[in-house]
């Protein structure tokens, strides 16, 4: 091979190389606002509530935007949460997207400036009028990315809570009445456990274990309780009374059968599926469940709110949020106004989803009605609590591991109650 | 393999020394090499720097990230969950390379010098393939399927303890911190053998059988076969093995990720989960950089280490050969 040949080849090995590289390193469709693509991402499944609403909702912006394409992606909720970052510090930002709310997600992102201010759409738009102030909590977020305060990044379209789902044909093959106190409840559990049943569906590798937790301690705990836990306005003390309740209950209860210690390694869908499947008479869970259950559920079931307490776990859904550099904002607020409108929320109610702007005299089925009536009996009494793993990043896995501990019996209630102490105090900001 | 390699590429050196034109062919190949050189800087060395880079800050994965210097360093040396998830890789070794390697080399013996003769060699190819089949599927797959045969209660092993009445034996598998992180193993036993098992069965068909023939006629029983021949015969083998699974099994994660999450109670955490969630979940990314950056430099180390020995003993070899 000559000289010239072999540089020849050379240049071009080098070259391709060069834009093989490149090429690997991901193209981006950046470029400046066209007016006519809405690039939409949202995990939310086909099947839910929120997902048969939504895609309704793209057909109604269609309808009202000739000319204008939805670019739709379905995400993984895991995908977006993981990825959220880095994806809108890239040009590869949705337009609009749905984002978990809380302080160590939306908030950490607002902190860093990746969202865009809201705050004068849902003035004008009249998003804020809206939303109850308990729903509304998610929404805003202060310059520290705590949330409750300060400037609109995000809106949830609905609610969410937790509430007990329960067997009425194993009750009624049992003689047990629907509890309407925490002693009933007890009483029923130990029939259950009489007859060889392990009542509570849990998960103690996932969220259901510690939804239990978090809720015997806000059956003990009040608004201020709530405030200092996850807005940092004072100090938690994992030692007080309420927290002390509900660790030194939880324990209890899995030593009296309520909750089995197998459920160690169990992820929240073995929960479900054991109350779907009728094995356990018993789950309290979020209103998520609620469209399955009306689905595949083969048995009589109803809800009730956790007895006995004022405050459950639930907040406003997950937010839409319109990253900083998204090209069509505009196309993003007329879509969010459209999830808004009475048409959609409807929808949403009637398909086992928690509304939050919707018509109740167009909710025709019976347990949707239910659980917007309880929903707005929680907000009424502002009711909702959020969720035990938002104060701190990171704080769900030290749950799920620690309350794990708690089934074995592995760990003491002090001890337990120590190293969440612990956790939390790392992680929160320093006040 | 490797000696193989470089015993001929000494061979072109000689023959090119005696051409006269020793360089003409290197600046050819390198020409060769230069796509991979590229890729590999790209993919492996300008990532890591990054992340070495980042290891030395306090950073939460968007913002500035703040210089922090050894703080993420020292904090690690203190931190008794690292240790404890770098305990766990140690018991990870000893299920994804040291039981695999001592299983697969007997099993390779076996149905290279037993079922292969007795029953055909498509019968010990068939069997081959079986215990292979395990690495071939996604380990996410193979996860969610052992997940189902060790669930506490409806799972297919104590169903199976159930029905040959030895209910007693029963347990929570993957829920018992006592006994979680030896399910894991377990099921990394059943993952990993099948990689040891083709590259001995591989390696056999390379040694010479009038060894074993002389042997045999010389009174020598199967297990001294397999001492004096069979092992001696493929230590390099054994050698690439060894040093190949114990990096699988210093990095191992999606089977942790997909049988336990660290759980429970942190029972089987191993550093690449850990990395994990201390970035994405804790977004203590500056932290979870100084881990991974830690468990890179110790399986550099070990690579190094297991490379260096292996040439040693391969020179010894050739030594008492010449």
């Amino acid at each position: 091979m000559s000289t010239t040949r072999r540089r020849v080849v050379a240049t071009a090995a080098v070259t391709l190389t060069g834009a093989l590289l490149l090429a690997s390193c991901g193209s981006s469709d950046s470029g400046s606002p066209d007016g006519k693509t809405l690039k939409l991402w949202h995990y939310e499944g086909p099947d839910s509530a929120m997902g048969v609403a939504w895609n309704e909702a793209i057909k109604e912006f269609e309808k009202t935007h000739p000319g204008v394409k939805v670019k739709f992606e379905e995400k993984g909720f895991e995908q977006n949460q993981k990825t959220a970052p880095m994806v809108l510090n890239s040009n590869d930002a949705p337009d609009l997207m749905e984002y978990n709310k809380g302080n160590a997600t939306a908030g950490l992102l607002s902190k860093q400036g990746l969202l865009t201010d809201l705050t004068a759409e849902a003035t004008k738009r009249g998003w804020d009028k809206k939303l109850s102030a308990g729903v509304r909590t998610t929404s805003q977020y202060d310059t520290n990315g705590v949330m409750g305060s300060g400037k609109w990044y995000g809106v949830p379209n609905y609610a969410e809570y937790t509430m007990v789902f329960y067997n009425k044909d194993l009750f009624k093959k049992y003689g047990i009445a629907q509890p309407t106190t925490l002693d009933q409840l007890t009483a029923a559990m130990d029939t259950f456990v009489s007859k060889g049943i392990t009542p509570l569906a849990d998960a103690g590798a996932e969220y259901v274990a510690q939804q239990y937790l978090y809720q015997l301690a806000l059956s003990r705990a009040d608004r201020s309780w709530v405030d200092k836990y996850e807005l940092y306005k004072g100090k938690t003390d994992f030692h007080d009374a309420a927290w002390t309740y509900a660790a030194t209950t939880f324990a209890d209860w899995v030593k009296k059968g309520y909750i089995s210690k197998k459920s160690t390694s169990l992820k929240a869908e073995d929960a479900g599926v054991s109350f779907i499947q009728g094995k356990s008479p018993i789950l309290f869970s979020g209103s998520w469940w609620y469209g399955r259950f009306q689905t595949e559920n083969k048995f009589d079931w109803g809800t009730f709110l956790w007895p006995g307490s004022d405050l459950t776990l639930g907040s406003g859904g997950n937010l839409w949020v319109v990253p900083k550099g998204a090209r069509n904002k505009d196309l993003a607020y007329d879509f969010i106004d459209i999830t808004m409108s009475r048409k959609i929320q409807n929808l949403l109610g009637n398909k086992g989803g928690v509304p939050v702007g919707a018509d109740t005299a167009a909710i025709t089925d019976p347990k949707a009605k239910t659980l917007i009536a309880d929903f707005n009996t929680l907000s009424g009494r502002d009711g909702l609590a959020f969720y035990p793993d938002w104060p701190v990043a990171g704080f769900y896995d030290v749950l799920v591991s620690e309350t794990q501990k708690l089934i074995t019996g592995s760990e003491k209630p002090d001890a337990y109650l120590s190293a969440l102490q612990t956790a939390y105090d790392k992680g929160a900001p320093k006040t | 393999m490797t000696a193989t390699a470089e015993r001929g590429g000494e061979v072109v050196r000689r023959h090119h020394s005696r051409t006269g034109h020793p360089r003409r062919p290197h600046s050819s190949y390198a020409l060769f090499l230069l796509p991979g050189a590229l890729a590999f800087l790209t993919v492996i060395v300008v990532p890591f720097l990054m992340n070495t880079g980042v290891s030395f800050t306090d950073w939460q994965g968007v913002g500035s990230p703040k210089w922090s210097g050894l703080a993420n360093y020292r904090e690690l040396m203190g931190d008794s969950e690292f240790w404890a998830s770098f305990r766990h890789s140690l018991f990870m070794v000893v299920a994804m390379a040291a039981v695999p390697t001592v299983l697969g080399l007997v099993l390779a013996a076996a149905l290279f010098d037993f079922v292969g003769k007795h029953f055909g060699t498509r019968i010990a190819a068939v069997l081959r393939a079986c215990f292979y089949l395990p690495q071939v599927l996604p380990v996410a797959v193979a996860g969610i399927v052992w997940s189902w045969i060790l669930a506490p209660d409806n799972g297919s092993l104590n169903a199976l303890l159930r029905a040959v009445g030895l209910g007693s034996l029963q347990q929570d598998w993957l829920g018992d911190p006592d006994i979680a992180l030896y399910s894991v193993m377990g099921v990394m036993v059943w993952v990993q053998l099948g990689f040891p098992l083709v590259v001995f069965m591989a390696g056999l068909q390379r040694v010479d059988p009038q060894l074993y023939e002389a042997a045999e006629l010389d009174g020598a029983g199967w297990w001294r076969r397999f001492g004096h021949i069979t092992l001696p015969q493929i230590r390099p083998e054994i050698y690439v093995v060894l040093l190949w699974c114990t990096i699988a099994a210093l990095k191992v994660f999606g089977a942790v990720y997909v049988l336990t999450k660290g759980g429970p109670g942190g029972a089987t955490d191993v550093p690449s989960y850990f990395s994990f969630t201390t970035f994405f979940e804790k977004t203590q990314v500056g932290y979870g950089a100084a881990i991974s950056t830690v468990l890179t430099v110790i399986i550099l180390g070990l690579a190094l280490v297991g490379l260096k020995l292996q040439t040693r003993a391969e020179d010894a070899e050739e030594g008492l050969r010449a």
